[in-house]
């Protein structure tokens, strides 16, 4: 066969040097090339991770066995000699940037498999990248770019599950560097200044919330291939909202970043959400910031550390056994104590006497108010229980009024009682104490004195925020309210209105731990009637106007530009088939009864959507399966098109 | 009064000789009775001298009812006592051995609770209203002792006595009024007291006699006593003598092997006290007595205790009503006063519920057959898939959408909105406004806005209200239409400002509302306890239909027999018979107390409601 000259281009060269040339024929294999190749560069290196990428074709020559002639290469084809694996830096959801190496030549989803392998996320199929938002570069670069985290050097272990050591995966307990890394991705990022908010980038619209969903990478194609060159700046995000099996145990960095694409996307106003439940993102964002601060060990601790040690603290009960009714004993003997002049004020009762001083006494979930000090031996005056009704806060440090509201219910109604505190040390107490009764525990419960201090350290937020002069508090708690909620609320209140209605909502959750209260941030963000609805522009067969049709991971949902109401929805349980033809660029589906609907797509890809539709299918056929496995080959299935065969 | 009352249960007696000719187990419960009914006359004996200790009246009522733990609904007693039909107090015995054989069949092993008993029990004491009358001498802290020997031994006799006495009273009370309520009076320097303790110690030692099974939980009660009843009785103001205190302070800490024979026997001793002292912690579980009314306006008394889920509670009934195992069998609230009800969701706590019934109360609870209960799951594409016409699914369909909105992490609520008319406070004019159901509670748009998330107005949220089905409120309230519900805090149990009216424009809707406003309040549990009590029926109804031929003949009469609930006629009860004799025994010296009381409490004229109650049930035993 005769031979002809094939020329390679070998960029670690450098941009300059000419192209290598070989003499091949057309029944040479990609292989034998790359041996000429490499005994022709007359350099020693490790080559392996070098393959051939054909730049006119954009595509990688991988299938080394296969020969020239198979791939269709002749003379003018732009051949490059190039590793597959490259720097990339990563956006995490935390806004953490992470450089790593990434696969160029291999489909996303393996991509961001092996760099979910690396940063110990589970269920990676979950998660893709996106092309970050073009940000307006009126400001200078410099100061915008934040510390990049160097994770080049770590190389992700074998297929099998990762491995940890001391609640670090192996890879990352090389170095203590590695290590520290490690902990910010598995840590919350301490709350973001309110004037960053609002400088960040917020959709107003459906439709800007449907541009975004446009920059979805293909996950079955490689990254090369869709332009991503080397140290390029990609997110990573969670794409289908459908979570399969969160286990905070294993998930210290996906239920962290998951948090932390929650918070942003509620801060953010991507998703809409009531004041009330904005007051509640609020506290538990505040929550998990402190806790996360206050006891970063904990977090780390080694799960088998801590099941011993509760197993030690079984086994010391059942030693004490017989005595443990006098450890008992000595609690319910060792309550606290609380009693204290406080004043009290009937609102609804027709009278003008003001709020009037008595001497309270708390007994187990009901407080008791006597004459004075001297006569509370005897019968007091009145009998309040508190179990299953409601407290509420109304305190203002700056001008020191501290009210617990108390909402008692009773056969005739709900009544209302206010007792007015003197100073924030008794307020702390008689509140702490007001919301265990409530909840029918009494003030000898372990959570009592917790409960005293999430109390007295949220009073010292607003108090920072009352008095602007005093900066004497630890920065942790002189963060900004406005930073827990979305800048809409920035302008509706002022921090200092702002704080009594968090806190309100905070009492209810102030005795969560770190990960049950992220737990309830997702799970409250879950239940939101907008959750998990990803909105494309599209315009469907037979209409003249652009429609939005949002993707869930149930069904599909028809939604009118203009007024922005549901249409139409269909759910994938009926569905009996979808296609794309993509020579149109139209999406066809099928559902039970004859119902068929095609659209095009206006701000997406019809591969995006697609992949949208497709990924959600494979999504619930997980759960069936249980098997940790990941079955590859059934996602580009479904999600591939006929493109990809 | 005995006299008349030794008949009753004579009577009684030859009753079930009829009925249950082939149980050689009760007819030894039966001879217990008479055992026991010769201990009344030693009780009544000493009665006389036991006014002054009756409990003074309680302070004056408060608005806030909750303060007392003995609020119950006298209405539903005499209601029952009136009617035509005796208390069923067989129906009531049966309940009390089945509750009694539970309590003794749980065995905490290690025992070591009674110092937490005491320390408890004190802790109840002191939440009664008479703070100031509290029986304060109840526990001896014996702080300074760990030693687990020598702490156990500190107890005096009071103490044991006065839990006996408690659990006395405890479970009479329940036989009379609707709760029990543990009081501990005064028993110090109290002959009376003491008298009292040493019968029911000697009907439960007579009880023992008879009392075939061992290693029972009474029996260790007993065996205790005995060894007390051993010892001289001088040794009355401390349980265990000096001397016995004195060999257990000073084993502590030996190994056993080393012990000599007499500490180990005063060890023995101190470890029965301490099981003796954990089953009366466990027999003092509230108890409360209950008049459930069927569809067919009979009803039928029972007695749960304040442990018992509705779950619980509702497959004791069907388990004695032989009316079938559906899923759809109820306890349903009906508030009268306010022309609602509710159906209790499976997972509640039955007697926490009726505890908000005030004692006037007209309240009924219903058990009847609601196919509303579980609708949602049996049709969930009528609730589940927004508000559209009702259509058919397949099943394998159905299963697939509850496990969508059930079995994932979070359950997805419902999107119910639409229009619906509001009761305007105090008034009875209606007006409509277009209500949002999220999971954080009922919304409403205000005048002039769109529906975005953000301007919508929490109408209320529902961590604290319940969901109640109005009924006839065109007529009540000036409704616009008869579909109407209300939300409300569960203790709201008269008119006020705080109870919300919704009305629906259709039955559809307002199914629809209801429905979705459950999945919202109790997310996954409800689905879980639907799938519990499909689980049920159905291995109910695999077991009916292998014993179809008793069932059957059981239940021939009528679907809904009335309260026969002393003896199943089905095979279950031969295996849980010979369990009876034992706790028959316990509960006939409870019996006895019970009477005692009674009887003191006519002769002493206090104005106590425990007593008054009482006496309403014996007049009714004394009419023919």
């Amino acid at each position: 066969m005769a031979a002809w000259d094939l020329s390679i281009i070998l960029e670690d060269l450098g941009p300059d040097t000419p192209p290598i040339t070989l003499s091949v024929s057309s029944d040479l294999h990609v292989g034998g090339v790359i041996i000429k190749l490499v005994e022709k560069t007359q350099m020693k290196r490790d080559w392996s991770d070098y393959a051939l990428w054909w730049e006119q074709k954009q595509q990688w020559l991988l299938r080394t066995a296969w020969t020239l002639e198979k791939y269709g290469i002749h003379a003018d084809a732009r051949l490059l000699f190039i590793p597959q694996h490259k720097p990339l830096k990563l956006g995490l959801p935390s806004g953490m940037t992470l450089k790593v190496w990434a696969s160029f030549s291999s489909p996303v989803f393996q991509a961001v498999m092996t760099i979910c392998r690396i940063l110990n996320i589970r269920h990676p199929e979950e998660l893709s990248l996106l092309r970050p938002l073009e940000e307006k570069k009126k400001k200078k670069d410099k100061d915008k770019v934040g510390e990049i985290y160097d994770l080049t050097g770590v190389l992700s272990t074998s297929s099998s599950p990762v491995s940890l050591y001391n609640d670090v995966p192996a890879h990352f307990a090389d170095s203590a560097e590695m290590e520290a890394i490690y902990k910010m991705l598995s840590v919350t990022q301490t709350q973001p200044a309110p004037e960053i908010i609002t400088k960040q980038y917020r959709p107003s619209s459906v439709v800007d919330k449907a541009h975004i969903n446009g920059r979805w990478l293909d996950s079955s194609r490689c990254l090369r291939q869709q332009g991503v060159q080397e140290n390029d700046l990609l997110w990573l995000r969670f794409k289908y909202y459908s979570f399969c099996d969160i286990e905070p145990k294993y998930d210290a960095v996906r239920l962290t970043q998951l948090y932390e694409q929650a918070r942003w996307a509620i801060l953010l106003e991507d998703i809409d959400c009531t004041e009330e439940e904005m007051m509640l993102f609020g506290a538990l964002q505040y929550h998990i910031g402190k806790v996360s601060q206050s006891e970063p060990e904990r977090m780390s601790t080694n799960a088998a550390m801590e099941n011993l040690e509760s197993a030690l603290q079984s086994l010391e009960v059942k030693m004490e056994g017989g005595s443990s009714s006098a450890s008992d004993m000595l609690d319910t003997m060792m309550a606290p104590e609380l009693s204290d002049y406080l004043k009290i004020f009937r609102p609804k009762k027709l009278t003008l006497k003001g709020y009037k001083q008595y001497w309270f006494k708390f007994q187990d979930t009901s407080i008791s108010y006597f004459k004075s000090k001297e006569e509370s031996v005897g019968e007091p005056i009145q009998q309040i229980n508190l179990k299953g009704g409601e407290v509420a806060p109304d305190v203002n440090v700056a001008s020191q009024k501290f009210l617990i509201r108390l909402l008692i219910p009773s056969p005739e109604g709900m009544n209302e009682v206010y007792l007015r505190c003197e100073n924030e040390q008794q307020y702390a107490h008689w509140m702490a104490g007001c919301l265990l009764a409530s909840k029918g525990k009494s003030l000898a419960d372990s959570s009592f004195q917790s409960e005293i201090q999430s109390i007295r350290s949220f009073l010292a937020v607003q108090k920072t925020n009352s008095g602007s002069s005093s900066h004497t508090l630890a920065s942790d708690e002189s963060m900004n309210t406005h930073s827990l909620v979305s800048p809409r609320y920035h302008k509706k209140y002022k921090p200092k209105q702002l704080t009594p209605r968090i806190l309100e909502a905070y009492q209810n959750i102030s005795q969560l731990s770190m990960t049950d209260a992220m737990m309830r941030f997702l799970q409250t963000w879950q239940a939101l009637p907008d959750f998990g609805i990803s909105y494309v522009v599209v315009r469907f067969k037979g209409s003249r106007k652009d429609e939005v049709l949002g993707i869930a991971s149930n069904r599909l949902i028809r939604i009118d530009l203009g007024v922005g109401d549901v249409v139409k929805t269909w759910r994938y349980n009926n569905m009996k088939q979808w296609n794309v033809n993509w020579d149109i660029r139209q999406v066809a589906i099928e559902f039970e009864g004859n119902v068929n609907v095609a659209f095009s797509c206006v701000t997406a890809d019809c591969k995006i959507v697609h992949e949208f539709i497709g990924g959600y299918i494979f999504m619930s056929t997980r759960s069936r399966e249980k098997s940790g496995t990941l079955n590859e080959e059934l996602f580009h299935k479904l999600t591939g098109g006929h493109e990809a065969l | 009064m005995e006299q008349q009352s030794d008949e009753e249960v004579e009577l009684r007696e030859d009753e079930e000789d009829e009925e249950e000719d082939s149980d050689k187990d009760d007819q030894d419960l039966d001879k217990m009775f008479g055992a026991w009914l010769g201990e009344l006359d030693k009780l009544t004996q000493s009665l006389d001298d036991g006014r002054p200790m009756r409990q003074k009246a309680p302070l004056r009522q408060e608005t806030n009812m909750a303060n007392f733990s003995y609020r119950f609904s006298i209405y539903n007693i005499n209601e029952a006592l009136n009617q035509g039909d005796n208390v069923d107090l067989d129906a009531l015995m049966a309940d009390l051995c089945s509750i009694e054989q539970e309590l003794g069949s749980d065995p905490k092993p290690g025992g070591g609770g009674g110092g937490t008993r005491s320390g408890q029990s004190d802790a109840k004491v002191r939440q009664k209203p008479p703070a100031g009358r509290s029986s304060r001498h109840h526990v001896r802290a014996p702080s300074g002792h760990h030693g687990k020997a020598a702490l156990n031994s500190n107890y005096s006799l009071d103490d044991i006595t006065a839990q006996l006495e408690k659990v006395c009273v405890c479970v009479c009370l329940c036989l009379s009024v609707s709760v029990c309520v543990c009081f501990a009076p005064k028993l110090n320097s109290n002959p009376v007291m003491r008298s009292i303790v040493h019968s029911s110690r000697s009907s439960i030692s007579s009880a023992s006699g008879v009392s075939v099974n061992s290693a029972s939980s009474m029996d260790s009660l007993d065996s205790v006593l005995h060894s007390e009843g051993g010892a001289p009785q001088i040794s009355e103001h401390s349980y265990l003598d000096t001397h016995t205190s004195l060999i257990l302070r000073n084993i502590e800490g030996k190994p056993p092997h080393l012990l000599t024979q007499e500490e180990q026997a005063a060890k023995l001793k101190a470890d029965n006290i301490r099981v003796a002292l954990e089953k009366i912690k466990e027999a003092q579980v509230k108890k409360l007595v209950i008049r459930v009314h069927l569809s067919d306006e009979s009803s039928k008394t029972m007695m749960v205790d304040e442990r018992q889920t509705v779950r619980q509670v509702l497959d004791s009934l069907l388990d004695k009503s032989h009316c079938g195992f559906s899923s759809d069998w109820s306890l349903v609230e009906t508030i009268n006063e306010l022309q609602m009800e509710r159906i209790f969701e499976d997972h509640e706590n039955l007697v926490e519920n009726l505890l908000n019934w005030t004692r006037d109360s007209q309240n009924r609870l219903m058990f009847t057959e609601r196919v509303e209960k579980y609708a949602v799951f049996k049709n969930p594409q009528n609730y589940l898939l927004g508000r559209k016409e009702t259509c058919e699914m397949a099943e394998r369909n159905k299963e697939a959408l509850l496990e969508e909105c059930f079995g994932g992490g979070s359950v997805s609520v419902p999107e119910m909105e639409g229009l619906l008319w509001l009761k305007e406070d105090g008034k009875k004019s209606w007006k409509k406004r277009y209500f949002l159901l999220r999971a954080s509670g009922i919304y409403y748009v205000p005048k002039g806005k769109a529906k975005a998330s953000r301007d919508l107005v929490c109408f209320l949220q529902l961590d604290h209200v319940n969901v109640y089905l109005g009924q006839d409120y065109k007529n009540k309230y000036k409704a616009p239409t008869d579909y109407c519900m209300v939300l409300k805090h569960p203790q709201i149990q008269k008119k006020s400002q705080y109870i919300k009216y919704l009305c629906c424009d259709d039955v559809r809707s307002l199914q629809q509302w209801i429905n979705s406003i459950r999945i919202a309040k109790y997310g996954k549990q409800l689905y879980i306890n639907f799938q519990e009590a499909t689980r049920r029926s159905e291995a109910a109804y695999d077991w009916s239909s292998l014993s179809s031929s008793s069932i059957k003949s059981g239940s021939s009469s009528s679907s809904l027999p009335e309260s026969q609930s002393n003896h199943s006629d089905s095979g279950v009860s031969e295996m849980t018979s010979s369990s009876h004799a034992r706790s028959q025994s316990v509960v006939s010296s409870i019996f006895s107390d019970a009477w005692r009381r009674g009887t003191q409490g006519e002769v002493t004229h206090t104005t106590h409601t425990h007593t008054v109650c009482f006496m309403c049930l014996l007049s009714t035993v004394n009419d023919p």
